[in-house]
């Protein structure tokens, strides 16, 4: 079920993340229309948004914009991640994290503390 | 001038005394209403201080109603303040009221321009967990992390959930969850403003490094309510062992080592009189500031009264 513009942003990046070559907006629209009932200028309007953000590059060909990503889904993901991570130290942007990087040793030890107290039918 | 004093000290000598106190592992809740109180306390006495030397005693000793009706008629007919003195700590005062709301409002923006960035991108990487209630995120690494905000969702990666059983991930969520409804963001931010504002002073930095591990602590109790402690510990170390240990920074391995064995030796609450002196001592670090500022206030205001029943 999709609400919404932000949830019609995340499932155009995804068919252009799946087809991975350049597309118009009325590629993406005959595929979406499949599914449900959706205007041309919504889809334009979401896919030109998503070009001003810098998740799409586009250029003219013929009368119409080809977009494609500028960046795979993965590349995207661990830029958020590592992200997430840099800003607990000093932007509340993200909260702390459920635990901050460890080294291998404090690793081992954490590990060593656990297995004193087995959590029997828990096993990680 | 007793006030500025405490003020001074307090930077330097509050972190070095509440780092000592022992039992703060033991009530983390109380703790940081502890940290909080002593920042406040030293702003307010600093405030105070600049007040109590602009305006004189006599102005307070004719109550409130009369005191905001001297300073109303001071603004609007432009009195000069009487001394030098005066005019430079109203300046202090001034200023400093005005680098906390200004710092105040760069970490509030700041910190929310960015986490709406982070929850749009979030929203076209992620995707939505109902059942979870969190969103998922396709990545290799073991991460749980929570986005705060009106709409604030704790966020876990696949590989977390491939190293975590259910119950464990379960936990994990409440933690989180703990993080969002506790407004744990606010609190962290009101300290990283004083930080931000007085960047040199000891007490600010020791209460926003301390505050931001407490907070972990007290997410880990609030999630043991309803989840076994043992599950918390284990899906702490899955969490820090299953990952990938690429860019390792060891700074957080001593809370992380705390945590576990704070879940697995569950501490005993503190005890009645314990939490009897701590609930004291926030007490008398808030009060006791405006309490010795009114003092000369309140003597004046003796003498008027004892004026009129004498005339």
């Amino acid at each position: 079920m999709l609400r919404g513009l932000g949830d019609l942003e995340a499932t155009i990046m995804d068919w252009l993340w799946a087809h991975r070559r350049p597309a118009s907006v009325k590629d993406v629209l005959e595929d979406l229309r499949r599914e449900r009932d959706i205007a041309y200028t919504t889809v334009m309007t979401v896919m030109d948004k998503l070009h001003t953000k810098g998740l799409l590059k586009r250029h003219l060909a013929g009368r119409a914009y080809l977009y494609e990503t500028v960046a795979s889904k993965e590349a995207y993901t661990a830029d958020l991640m590592r992200e997430s991570l840099a800003s607990s130290g000093n932007q509340a942007a993200t909260l702390v994290h459920f635990l901050e990087r460890l080294t291998p040793e404090e690793a081992a030890a954490l590990q060593a503390a656990l297995q004193v107290y087995p959590p029997k039918e828990h096993r990680p | 001038m007793l006030l500025a004093l405490y003020a001074a000290l307090g930077v330097v000598a509050l972190p070095r005394l509440l780092s000592q106190v022992a039992w703060f592992e033991r009530a983390p809740r109380l703790a940081i209403a502890m940290w909080q109180a002593a920042c406040a306390s030293v702003v307010v006495s600093a405030l105070l201080a600049a007040l109590a030397v602009a305006v004189p005693a006599s102005v307070l000793g004719h109550g409130l109603a009369d005191f905001f009706e001297a300073c109303a008629t001071l603004l609007s007919h432009g009195v000069p303040f009487t001394s030098a003195s005066a005019r430079i700590a109203l300046l202090l005062a001034g200023v400093l009221v005005v680098r906390i709301t200004y710092c105040a409002a760069c970490v509030l923006l700041s910190a929310r321009r960015e986490r709406r960035r982070h929850a749009e991108m979030l929203a076209i990487v992620g995707r939505h967990d109902s059942r979870l209630g969190a969103m998922v995120v396709d990545y290799d690494e073991c991460m749980a992390y929570c986005l705060p905000g009106r709409h604030g969702l704790p966020v876990i990666t696949t590989g977390a959930l491939r190293t975590l059983t259910s119950a464990q991930t379960a936990a994990v969520l409440a933690h989180e969850h703990a993080h969002l409804r506790g407004r744990h963001h606010l609190v962290l931010a009101a300290v990283r403003t004083l930080v931000r504002a007085f960047s040199g002073a000891p007490l600010f930095a020791r209460a926003s490094s301390e505050i931001a591990r407490l907070v972990e602590l007290l997410a880990d109790d609030v999630a043991a309510r309803g989840h076994p402690r043992v599950h918390i510990a284990a899906a702490l170390v899955g969490l820090a062992t299953g990952r990938v240990p690429d860019f390792a920074l060891g700074a957080g391995g001593e809370t992380a080592l705390v945590r576990v064995r704070r879940l697995l030796d569950p501490v005993e609450p503190l005890r009645q009189r314990e939490r009897l002196v701590g609930i004291l001592t926030i007490g008398v670090l808030l009060a006791g500031p405006a309490a010795v500022a009114a003092m000369p206030g309140v003597r004046a205001f003796l003498a008027h009264y004892c004026e009129s029943f004498i005339f």
